[in-house]
């Protein structure tokens, strides 16, 4: 099995990070700029997902740290409840892998949307909470629906240049350094 | 290998612990009313609006690339020096009908409120929150400007929100859409007192308003002039919907806000002239040091 270096980890972030700032720059001004206020896709939860699939790396709870830390410099939502929550979705997929299926579009799609789903589950309960309103939490929950279906429809695409970027196809899945 | 692969679990198991503990005290540290950022934070935000804001001038050079390029492929050679000449000196109406408009728009925004006794820093909108379930502008003015947390936003239409995250140069506005933003409003023909709260998909909610007060569809909210944030009497929207139901002691009421959030381009920012020139010397100050 192999390795993940500290190099290869540190190298990996950054491109990752990179990779969000221009996605977040996407959805917070070019959408808007083209009118599309309504329509923003969370790319931070997709690639979320990919690091919990597919990397197994004892620093797999820091890097989604640092994932939702860029994203909160985007939006007021702050790091924490997208961390918390990406977390334990980490820790539920290491008892789910068996089950997990990458090797097709279709089951692909199907996998990110039900976790999506799990996760948006996850943050209007907690948000709720926070601000101590459920009235709001279907309403929370239901209006990120639409954006999930696109990010599932785009994560075999996506999640084939992550691959690149972690080199996870030549590496198959890591394992701890 | 298996001594090292208990390890690594345990390692990881550990990363767990500390993230989740650490992701808990953040949620509940978490200010959705108020933030303050750090220095790093503000640094980082510094550096990445500048690109938000360049997507706008993107906007306008592809929808310029589209009406005067794309649609024109298939012209004739002979025509096409003639050709340039009309599609530069279109563009260059298209750009002055943009400024004119935009000086317009400035104009009208700064005529706007003089009755208010506070100072006004034109600003422009650079982007929108990232997450769907926060209503969050990005503005490209900040402390630099004399802006400071909490000051009002408005436009000749009404009430945008207040400052909410505060950089140099930029500044965050939590705007009236989002449900953390409590706006203390009357009911301009009734008087009647509530709280106008955002509930996204651009309506926001009066609460608070008794059953037994006789507001109608139709009528104007305007804010109250309490809880120390916006001026008494800014336009917030006006009454689209009220259900009675058969139980409880208020009314559901929907209001719709007097700004178009679609087409907020510009918006004004209310400042103290106090807070203004001291802001400015402390944004000075650290500019210096």
């Amino acid at each position: 099995m192999n390795k993940y270096g500290p190099k290869e980890i540190l190298l990996g972030t950054i491109k990752t990070c990179l990779l969000l700032i221009v996605l977040e720059i996407f959805t917070t001004a070019f959408l808007p700029a083209m009118g599309i206020i309504n329509f923003r896709p969370e790319f931070n939860v997709l690639i979320v997902l990919f690091l919990a699939f597919k990397l197994e790396t004892p620093v797999l709870a820091w890097l989604i740290m640092i994932v939702q830390y860029v994203h909160s410099l985007f939006s007021i939502e702050g790091w924490a409840i997208g961390a918390f929550t990406g977390v334990l979705v980490s820790m539920s997929v290491r008892y789910l892998k068996d089950m997990l299926d990458f090797s097709t579009a279709i089951s692909t799609i199907i996998v990110v949307q039900i976790f999506q789903v799990a996760w948006f589950v996850a943050t209007s309960f907690l948000l709720s909470l926070k601000l101590g309103d459920f009235g709001n939490f279907f309403h929370l929950f239901w209006q990120d629906i639409p954006e999930s279906l696109a990010l599932s429809i785009l994560s075999p695409f996506f999640f084939f240049v992550l691959d690149r970027v972690w080199r996870v196809k030549s590496k198959a899945v890591g394992v701890a350094i | 290998m298996k001594n090292f692969t208990v390890d690594s679990s345990r390692w990881k198991l550990a990363n767990n612990i500390i993230v989740v503990v650490l992701a808990l005290w953040g949620i509940a540290v978490q200010n959705y009313s108020l933030k303050d950022v750090s220095t790093f934070e503000a640094f980082l935000i510094e550096a990445f609006a500048p690109i938000q804001r360049g997507a706008l001038s993107t906007r306008e050079k592809l929808a310029n690339m589209l009406d005067h390029y794309v649609m024109i492929v298939n012209t004739s050679k002979d025509n096409a020096e003639l050709r340039k000449e009309v599609k530069a000196l279109n563009n260059q109406i298209f750009e002055f009908q943009e400024v004119k408009k935009e000086n317009e728009r400035l104009k009208q925004l700064l005529q706007f409120g003089k009755e208010i006794p506070r100072e006004k820093v034109l600003a422009q909108i650079v982007s929108w929150d990232a997450s769907n379930e926060f209503k969050v502008l990005r503005i490209n003015k900040g402390s630099a400007d004399g802006l400071k947390k909490m000051s009002p936003v408005i436009t000749m239409n009404g009430l945008v929100g207040y400052v909410y995250r505060l950089t140099p140069n930029y500044a965050d506005i939590l705007t009236i859409l989002d449900q953390n933003n409590r706006v203390d409003s009357i009911v301009a023909r009734t008087r009647t007192h509530g709280i106008v709260e955002g509930i996204s998909e651009f309506k926001c909610r009066l609460k608070y308003v008794n059953r037994t007060e006789k507001v109608e569809v139709g009528d104007e909210i305007i804010t109250a002039g309490l809880g120390n944030i916006y001026p008494k009497g800014i336009k917030v929207g006006k009454i689209t919907q009220i259900d009675k139901e058969n139980y409880g002691i208020t009314q559901s009421i929907v209001v719709t806000p007097s700004v178009n959030f679609h087409k907020l381009e510009e918006v004004v920012v209310l400042i103290e002239k106090e807070e203004k020139t001291e802001n400015r010397d402390v944004a000075k100050e650290e500019t210096n040091e």
